[in-house]
């Protein structure tokens, strides 16, 4: 059965109706970048540094209180959306695999972006970045965007967010919307790669998926894990208080990472593989208010 | 300790494998995860560092080893020493008497017995064996000896209370038999649960107790069991209540008055209190008498009594008094029926004749005219022809003879005239009778010897073959004889009637009455009610014609007509007073019948029909048994002889399996609640 079939397409594109209220714009792009500069709406105020452009100045604030400072403005350009795909082999994990629950995230995100006129790009990565779809605009272009989620698969070593972030970053590119569709098992920890996105003013936004097995193993006794990632081998004997700390450890890595979206303003979502992608983007379209 | 199993010990090999697989290990099964992160999280930060850490596969294994070693020893069956030392064969008595029936225990004697011997059971050893005999009436092994202490149970449950009398004795010589003849013989123990005093020697049974005695008089005078002849315990039930009981009941038909007939009834006051009572005898629920009774402490009241009653059935003795053993508050008995026996008189008329058949209430009488002599083969044949006819019964023929006898019962008197059985020779004057069988039924309170007789005939038998003569004259003559030939049973009186003064005499009544009866073949006239555990033996050939009675009047030797071979053909049962139905063997000429555990009136029947052919009474008629007081020295409390071990009667296998058991559970626990790490 393949991946991206006519009814995919048919919910790609209710889902592009039903989101088209949230990207209101007035250029071209109809959504705002978060990015200051020269638009007309104001975005809060800096003080004024040798060179800035007097035309900027607040000069009522000035008059009240005596002290020079610089109006910003949001500027307005249209989207650059940048949708990273994990591709690594854990991603082949679950039932279904996350993989494919990723790659429809990432389609119906990147028409959505496609049919509100923004730009979009998709970085395959594992433990690096393994291909890249150039930046792309119009509705016309996603079929290509398709067949190229389509033709990856998983590969790879282990996860490596701060690599991949970091080549992503270096390079020549404007800034926007990076979203990371990933299971964010990464042995170097995600908050690097995380980190390096904020650093370098991207707007993060990031879609954990996980199986149920892995909230949840229902493992029990003498087992030699096999980490598919790395190829890692861990003779274990399990236990049911050894399952129940498991357990334990897990909720503590979601609850880090929540903890991490609402201290540095991450957009999180956090689901199971099994949901339909639909519900999921309704989902977090309702948790941003672009859908009641 | 030894071991009855010792090749079983070769399963010890298993443990090779065991280890060899565990100190290789099995491969452990490969299970791939999107992540080791966690785990290792949880297995680096938690490295065994305690020495019950390192040591828990060690320990497994040394469970695993133990379980094995436990089981193995299990198969091998080992045991102690002093177990085989102190193995014992055990015999348990039960009473299962009538006067274990008596309620002054609750609820019965014979339930507390039972319980007692439960008790008993329970407290056997391991390799202990028990066996489980009855005492009422004939001992009964119910169960052989066995060590399983359900099986013994069952057996135990299974004893049925009986009125039959009790066998002590007998039973306690069987289980001495059943014991055999070993050397240890503090390890044989016999077991009595009884109601019975040793002392008290059965009163009218024929038990003669040598050995019961050897054990009474070997007991001190403070202790009631525990004798030392081998091992015997006693354990006695009941208290010392009084009890009142029908010892005897009995009925028969009088010999003299054809419709009466005699009960003999005793009744006796086995207490130690004055009793008054009334005992009221019933006949088919029609009161007969009732008689007030007061009877002092150990009284024995016994009467007869005569009644008339042409009726037959069943006479019930009943005592008016509610006591502890209620078997002998009743007693029954089964009273013939008196039949009408149809006589043809073939005579020209005797008075005497006519009046004595007459004068018998029982006798459905019919004269008939003898035909003319002449001409003589013409006038004798409807004589044959008539007296062939299956209703003629008893034919008397005075004077005329058929030229043939037919087959039947002929009473001939005096005769005239010659036919195939005899010839008629010279009258005999003033013959004197010389020889009289005194033996014979026929002759029963007759003399002949006395009677003056002027005249009688010579006869000369054509055969003798049947012949059979009672009475003779001084010359030899025959005056009375007896022919029996198959089908025919003739009874031939030479004596001239006419002339004499034998119708005078009391002579001639008694032996016409005789006659009848031996014509008649006198049965059913007495009915012996039976007591509890007897046996008795029924004539299944007189059964059969006393059935054919009700067409014909029976003959012995008689070829069995139409319906008497389908009685003899019929399968039979005995109905026991409750409905219990048992089958008979198929019947020959004699059949046994019994014991009769239970009081009441039992029946013979044909299965086919469910026809009554024979009905018998039985009573408790046992003094002994109606006498159910226990003196006070033989009341004793339960026994504690028989205890149990230190290893509660079980097997040091079976212990070693539990532990077994107990080993694999908890090693079962710890591996499913992983409490090894």
């Amino acid at each position: 059965m393949p991946l991206f079939d006519t009814e995919f397409l048919k919910k790609l594109e209710y889902l592009s109706l039903v989101s088209r209220r949230m990207f209101r714009g007035s250029l071209l792009a109809q959504r705002r970048t978060m990015q200051t500069g020269g638009g007309i709406e104001f975005a809060d105020h800096r003080e004024y540094s040798h060179g800035d452009d007097f035309r900027h100045l607040d000069w009522n604030v000035f008059a009240r209180h005596g002290q020079l400072l610089l109006k910003r403005f949001q500027e307005e350009e249209d989207l650059q959306v940048y949708l990273l795909l994990d591709c690594s082999r854990s991603m082949a994990f679950g039932s279904p695999p996350k993989f494919d629950l990723a790659r429809q995230i990432v389609a119906a995100l990147a028409y959505i972006a496609l049919a509100d006129l923004d730009r979009v790009a998709v970085i395959a990565f594992a433990d690096d970045i393994i291909a890249d779809f150039p930046m792309t605009r119009g509705k016309d272009r996603i079929l290509s965007l398709l067949k190229f989620l389509e033709g990856l698969e998983v590969q790879g070593e282990a996860t490596d967010l701060g690599r991949v972030v970091k080549a992503f970053t270096q390079r020549p590119q404007r800034r926007g919307l990076a979203v990371i569709v990933s299971d964010l098992f990464d042995p170097q920890g995600y908050e690097r790669g995380f980190d390096l996105l904020r650093y370098r003013n991207y707007e993060l936004n990031a879609v954990q998926l996980h199986d149920r097995l892995e909230a949840e193993p229902s493992l029990l006794g003498e087992l030699e894990l096999v980490d598919i990632e790395s190829d890692g081998v861990q003779k274990v004997t399990i236990t049911e208080n050894a399952l129940k700390k498991y357990r334990t450890l897990f909720e503590d890595f979601q609850e880090s990472l929540r903890k991490y979206g609402r201290k540095y303003g991450v957009g999180l979502t956090q689901t199971r593989c099994e949901v339909p992608f639909d519900e999921l983007i309704l989902k977090m379209m309702r948790a941003s208010g672009a859908v009641g | 300790m030894s071991l009855a199993s010792p090749l079983n010990l070769l399963w010890l090999a298993a443990i090779v494998p065991v280890v060899v697989f565990y100190i290789l290990k099995i491969r452990l099964r490969r299970v791939p995860v999107s992540t080791i992160l966690f785990w290792r999280q949880i297995y680096d930060e938690h490295q065994p560092r305690s020495i019950w850490q390192r040591m828990r596969h060690w320990l497994s294994l040394l469970a695993q080893v133990t379980l094995i070693l436990l089981l193995v020893l299990a198969l091998a069956d080992p045991f102690f020493a002093w177990e085989t030392r102190q193995l014992r064969r055990i015999v348990v008595i039960v009473d299962n008497s009538a006067s274990m029936n008596a309620t002054d225990v609750s609820p019965s004697r014979l339930a507390a017995a039972k319980d007692e011997a439960l008790r008993v059971i329970r407290g056997m050893r391991f390799r202990d064996e028990l066996a489980v005999v009855t005492a009422g009436g004939s001992p009964r092994v119910v169960c052989g000896f066995s060590s399983h202490g359900r099986t013994l149970s069952h057996a135990v449950d299974d004893v049925v209370s009986t009125d039959n009398p009790t066998r002590v004795t007998e039973a306690v010589e069987l289980a001495r038999r059943l014991l055999g003849e070993r050397q240890d013989e503090h390890q044989r123990e016999i077991v009595v649960l009884t109601d019975k005093a040793w002392g008290q020697a059965p009163q009218n049974s024929n038990l003669a107790d040598q050995s019961l005695d050897r054990v009474t008089k070997s007991l001190p005078p403070n202790l009631n069991f525990a004798v030392p002849d081998p091992g015997l315990l006693v354990r006695h039930f009941g208290t010392n209540a009084g009890n009142v009981g029908i010892t005897q009941f009995q009925t028969r038909r009088s010999l003299i008055d054809p419709l009466g007939y005699e009960i003999l009834a005793e009744v006796t006051n086995a207490s130690d209190e004055p009793v008054e009572c009334r005992l009221e005898i019933d006949l088919n629920a029609d009161v007969v008498d009732v008689v007030p009774l007061k009877l002092t402490p150990g009284q024995r009241w016994s009467q007869s009594f005569e009644k008339t009653s042409a009726d037959g059935g069943h006479l019930t003795a009943k005592l008016d008094r509610a006591d502890t053993l209620a078997t002998d508050n009743r007693a029954w008995a089964v009273l013939p029926k008196r039949e009408m026996i149809p006589v043809t008189l073939v005579s020209e008329g005797n008075l005497f004749l006519q009046k004595v058949f007459e004068s018998n209430p029982l006798v459905a009488l019919t004269r008939i005219d003898p035909p003319g002599r002449k001409p003589e083969a013409e006038s004798r044949k409807p004589l044959s022809q008539n007296l062939s006819s299956p209703n003629a019964g008893i034919t008397v023929l005075h004077h005329h003879v058929p030229e043939v006898l037919p087959s039947g019962v002929f009473l001939v008197i005096d005769p005239r005239e010659s036919c195939d059985a005899w010839q008629l020779g010279e009258p005999i004057q003033n013959p004197i009778v010389h020889q009289q069988d005194k033996d014979s039924p026929l002759l029963g309170h007759v003399r002949l010897d006395n009677v003056v007789m002027p005249e009688a005939r010579q006869v000369k038998f054509v055969s003798d073959d049947g012949v059979k003569v009672l009475a003779r004259s001084l010359a030899g003559d025959p005056l009375l004889t007896t022919i029996e030939r198959p089908g025919q049973k003739v009874l031939l009186l030479t004596v001239n009637l006419d002339e004499g003064d034998l119708p005078l005499r009391t002579a001639f009544p008694i032996l016409m009455m005789n006659a009848l009866n031996w014509c008649t073949e006198n049965r059913g006239e007495l009915r012996e009610s039976l007591p509890t555990g007897a046996i008795t033996e029924i004539d299944v050939a007189a059964l059969s014609r006393d059935r054919s009675l009700t067409l014909r009047v029976g003959i012995a030797g008689q070829a069995p007509d139409s319906e008497s071979q389908a009685t003899e053909g019929r399968s039979l049962s005995l109905i026991a007073p409750d409905g219990r139905r048992s089958a008979l063997p198929m019947p020959s000429e004699r059949l046994s019948l019994g014991p009769f555990d239970q009081c009441g009136v039992w029946r013979v029947v044909a299965n086919e029909g469910d026809t009554t052919l024979m009905e018998l009474a039985c009573n408790l008629a046992d003094r002994n048994e109606s006498d159910v007081r226990v003196p006070k020295s033989e009341v004793i409390a339960p026994t504690s002889a028989l205890s149990a071990s230190l290893l509660g009667n079980r097997p040091v296998s079976m212990w070693l399996i539990a532990f077994a058991w107990l080993l694999f559970a908890v090693e079962w626990w710890a591996y499913q609640r992983r409490v090894i790490e």
